[in-house]
């Protein structure tokens, strides 16, 4: 079944617990996102997803992390891990945080930044943002 | 001039955390690529070196010192786009 397919895909990148999984299933089935972010306005017409962000989002803030803080390939980098634990101090945390808003379109402000701290507030700030901006 | 410096004890480090987003915001409105990635160069680098002073004194003339860079960043920001190239830098064709 393809839900199943895409939900084993997910997996790879997200260890949430399964019924968010089904949330962001659901969702890759209906967008067929494969490009960046795809289409905003389609999914936030359809389905408001309020706390999982897309895998591909937190795909990419993963990979901009990496390179912000050059860490090996091997080294372990789930969404929930904090900046901290990484080895990430706050200047760490301003830069990745313009590299997001370079990297997404997206403008973030001084309150909300100050109070990431996993890869995965990240991935659903960006989520937040990018689906708030067409309809703005 | 003196009162202002002798107001401004040590920034906190949210303030400092503001004042480092406010360069690479400003160093993203250039329009030359090579000022652009200098701007933010040079911030990253100074407020690394920077990082572990503990001298109050030392930190707010830092401090100072970067919000002064701050206004002349923006200054010439403006002063640029009178005179944006044409042809953007190969560099970033790359992306």
């Amino acid at each position: 079944m393809a839900s199943v397919s895409a939900a084993s895909v997910a997996f790879r990148a997200l260890s949430k617990p399964p019924l968010k999984s089904n949330e962001t299933s659901r969702l890759k089935i209906v967008s067929l996102g494969w490009r960046k972010n795809g289409f905003p306005s389609l999914r936030s017409s359809r389905l408001h997803v309020s706390c999982a962000a897309k895998p591909e989002t937190v795909d990419k803030v993963c990979e901009i992390v990496r390179k912000q803080l050059a860490l090996p390939a091997e080294a372990d980098l789930t969404p929930e891990s904090k900046f901290s634990a990484i080895g990430a101090d706050s200047l760490d945390t301003v830069e990745i945080v313009m590299a997001l808003e370079e990297e997404f379109g997206i403008s973030v402000e001084e309150e909300s930044s100050q109070n990431i701290t996993t890869v995965q507030e990240a991935a659903d700030l960006i989520e937040k943002l990018v689906q708030k901006k067409p309809e703005a | 001039m003196a009162s202002a410096s002798a107001a401004a004890a040590a920034p906190s480090k949210p303030e400092v955390l503001t004042l480092f987003r406010s360069l690479l915001r400003t160093a993203r409105e250039f329009c030359d690529y090579n000022v652009r990635e200098y701007v933010r160069r040079r911030t990253i680098d100074g407020f690394r070196h920077n990082k572990d002073l503990a001298d109050p004194s030392a930190i707010s003339a830092a401090f100072s010192d970067g919000k002064s860079q701050l206004e002349v960043a923006k200054r010439q920001a403006v002063v640029y786009s009178l005179y944006a190239p044409e042809v953007k830098s190969v560099m970033e064709l790359k992306r």
